[in-house]
């Protein structure tokens, strides 16, 4: 099949989880709320009750530290949410239209990974939109370089999904594993409390620094806020951009390796 | 049906689905991985942070609190395999037995109920080496409290799950439902937090929602917070649950029936 086929059904693809997202407005509504409720009680409640300075050593906005994590958290979440779409498009036994179609494996898992990966940042906007308004900073670049960002890592997450998705060939199984995957991840993490306070637990710390959630909260800060921050990130901001593009292109090809070698024979019936 | 066959069928009802629980122990495996992730990463990192002259041992304080997220999350099984009864049709079969509705409302909420329980014990038992040992009133309060929110939140889950048929709208409810009773309650921080970022009227009613007051009933009972009013917790807890099972077995009937 040429490179032109190829891109058009990469394109077909892309489309096809866009619509598929577009149809889910109120779950749309109903995830902005909760973000909101988040935000807004959560969010202020913790910063209300936390002493950073006593542990990082610097004088830092908790808030701010907490908003650009909880984003994060967001688009991991969503992201990852993509897992229980796929997992059911396979029971309802899509999957043999889409391997029907004239589109090579190699295009359908890389057009599920950056069409996924593409809803996934879209349906995070609003709420990326709501931050930067609860920031009040508006630097063009910061916010062009981040939403590159944030689109790179969404499309990881589901490449990594669409791979785990295809390995585990259950919806209750995978409802199971990426509902303890979110949750140990997240924890796992800098997105509620910086590397250096995990430092005191030595598997914790090593494991927030390789997390690539961590990287990915901690790019965000520093974008932003890079001398509030600085001191705290897992890395340099070169170091953790890398790590970010590295994490699509792996996850993407993982995803096609897995497509090509998981996808036949039905074992979903 | 006499009310001895009523009872039958309610029993018959609550043990398939305590001996269905069993059947998901991975599942089970993996909420019980999450709060303990809860308990053992996030709380335990994060008494580092807090600010002690608020809260003293945030770990203990927030172990407490896990317990009642354990109701949640556990209750919120049998929402789980209701909705999956839903969405594949197997609720005609269910109407289709010989039980009349009421018993097999007030059996899968039952059945829920000592679910909640019974993946709430390990957590009980963790608070208990954690916190501090409950005297003998003290454990009466523990029971007495995850009955009455783990079948609150058993119906609740059944209604919520009950009402689409679309796997991920399910999910997301019950996220929502999960974030609204966690966020507004005290389990991961005190009232006095909330006063300081809130009007105080908020801070208050968030002191009454089920889940915080079965946090302030467990933290009394595992010696953490002794200046609560217990008794008054216990009684608006009653209340909570009293409202919420009848809402929640409405609901169930009416999502069981509808066409």
């Amino acid at each position: 099949m040429s490179l032109r086929e190829d891109l058009r059904g990469l394109w077909l693809l892309v489309l096809w989880d866009l619509n598929r997202m577009q149809r889910r407005t109120l779950f749309v509504v109903m995830r902005v709320t909760w973000f909101a409720i988040q935000v807004s009680i959560f969010g202020l409640a913790l910063s209300a009750m936390v002493r950073f300075r006593a542990v990082a050593g610097v004088n830092l906005d908790y808030y701010h530290f907490y908003l650009f994590g909880v984003y994060t958290s967001m688009l991991f979440s969503i992201s990852v949410s993509r897992a229980y779409d796929i997992a059911e498009e396979f029971e309802e036994g899509t999957i043999e239209y889409l391997l029907s179609l004239p589109i090579t494996r190699r295009a359908l898992a890389l057009g599920r990974a950056l069409g996924g990966g593409l809803a996934a940042f879209l349906f995070t906007l609003p709420m990326y939109a709501f931050i930067i308004y609860l920031l009040g900073d508006y630097d063009p670049a910061a916010i062009a370089t981040s939403l590159a960002a944030a689109l790179a890592f969404s499309v990881g997450v589901v490449g990594f999904v669409l791979s785990v998705v295809l390995s585990l060939k259950s919806s209750d199984t995978t409802d199971i594993v990426f509902g303890l995957l979110d949750a140990v991840l997240i924890r796992l993490s800098t997105v509620f409390y910086p590397a250096v306070v995990l430092s005191k637990i030595a598997p914790y710390y090593y494991s927030a620094l390789v997390n690539p959630i961590s990287h990915f909260a901690d790019f965000l800060r520093t974008v932003f806020f890079f001398e509030e921050f600085k001191a705290i990130a897992v890395a340099s901001p070169d170091l953790m951009a890398s790590y970010i593009l590295g994490f699509a292109v792996g996850l993407s090809t993982l995803a096609i390796l897995v497509v090509e070698k998981a996808v036949e024979g039905g074992g979903w019936k | 049906m006499s009310i001895y066959g009523e009872l039958r069928s309610v029993a018959l009802i609550v043990y398939r689905d305590l001996s269905r629980f069993w059947k998901y122990r991975f599942w089970l495996a993996g909420q019980i991985g999450m709060n303990l992730a809860d308990i053992l990463i996030y709380a335990l990192v994060f008494n580092n942070m807090v600010n002690t002259q608020l809260i003293p041992d945030y770990f203990k304080f927030f172990t407490t609190g896990v317990i009642a997220i354990a109701a949640f999350a556990s209750a919120f099984s049998i929402g789980r395999e209701v909705g999956i009864e839903i969405r594949r049709e197997y609720t005609h079969y269910l109407l289709g037995l010989p039980f009349s509705r009421t018993s097999l409302v007030a059996g899968r909420i039952l059945g829920g109920m000592l679910r909640g329980v019974v993946y709430q014990s390990s957590f009980i038992v963790l608070a208990a080496l954690l916190v501090g040992m409950p005297s003998p009133y003290g454990w009466l309060l523990v029971l007495f409290t995850s009955l009455a929110l783990s079948a609150s939140m058993s119906g609740l889950a059944i209604a919520i799950s009950s009402s689409t048929k679309d796997f991920n709208l399910q999910a997301t409810f019950r996220a929502l439902t999960y974030y609204v009773f966690f966020f507004f309650s005290n389990v991961f921080y005190p009232k006095q937090v909330l006063e300081m970022r809130f009007p105080k009227p908020v801070a208050e009613a968030v002191g009454y929602t089920p889940v915080s007051l079965a946090a302030d009933i467990y933290r009394w009972a595992f010696g953490y917070n002794t200046a609560v009013d217990v008794a008054q917790r216990v009684w608006l807890l009653s209340l909570w649950t009293g409202a919420m099972l009848l809402a929640a077995a409405l609901i169930y009937l009416w999502n069981l029936t509808r066409k």
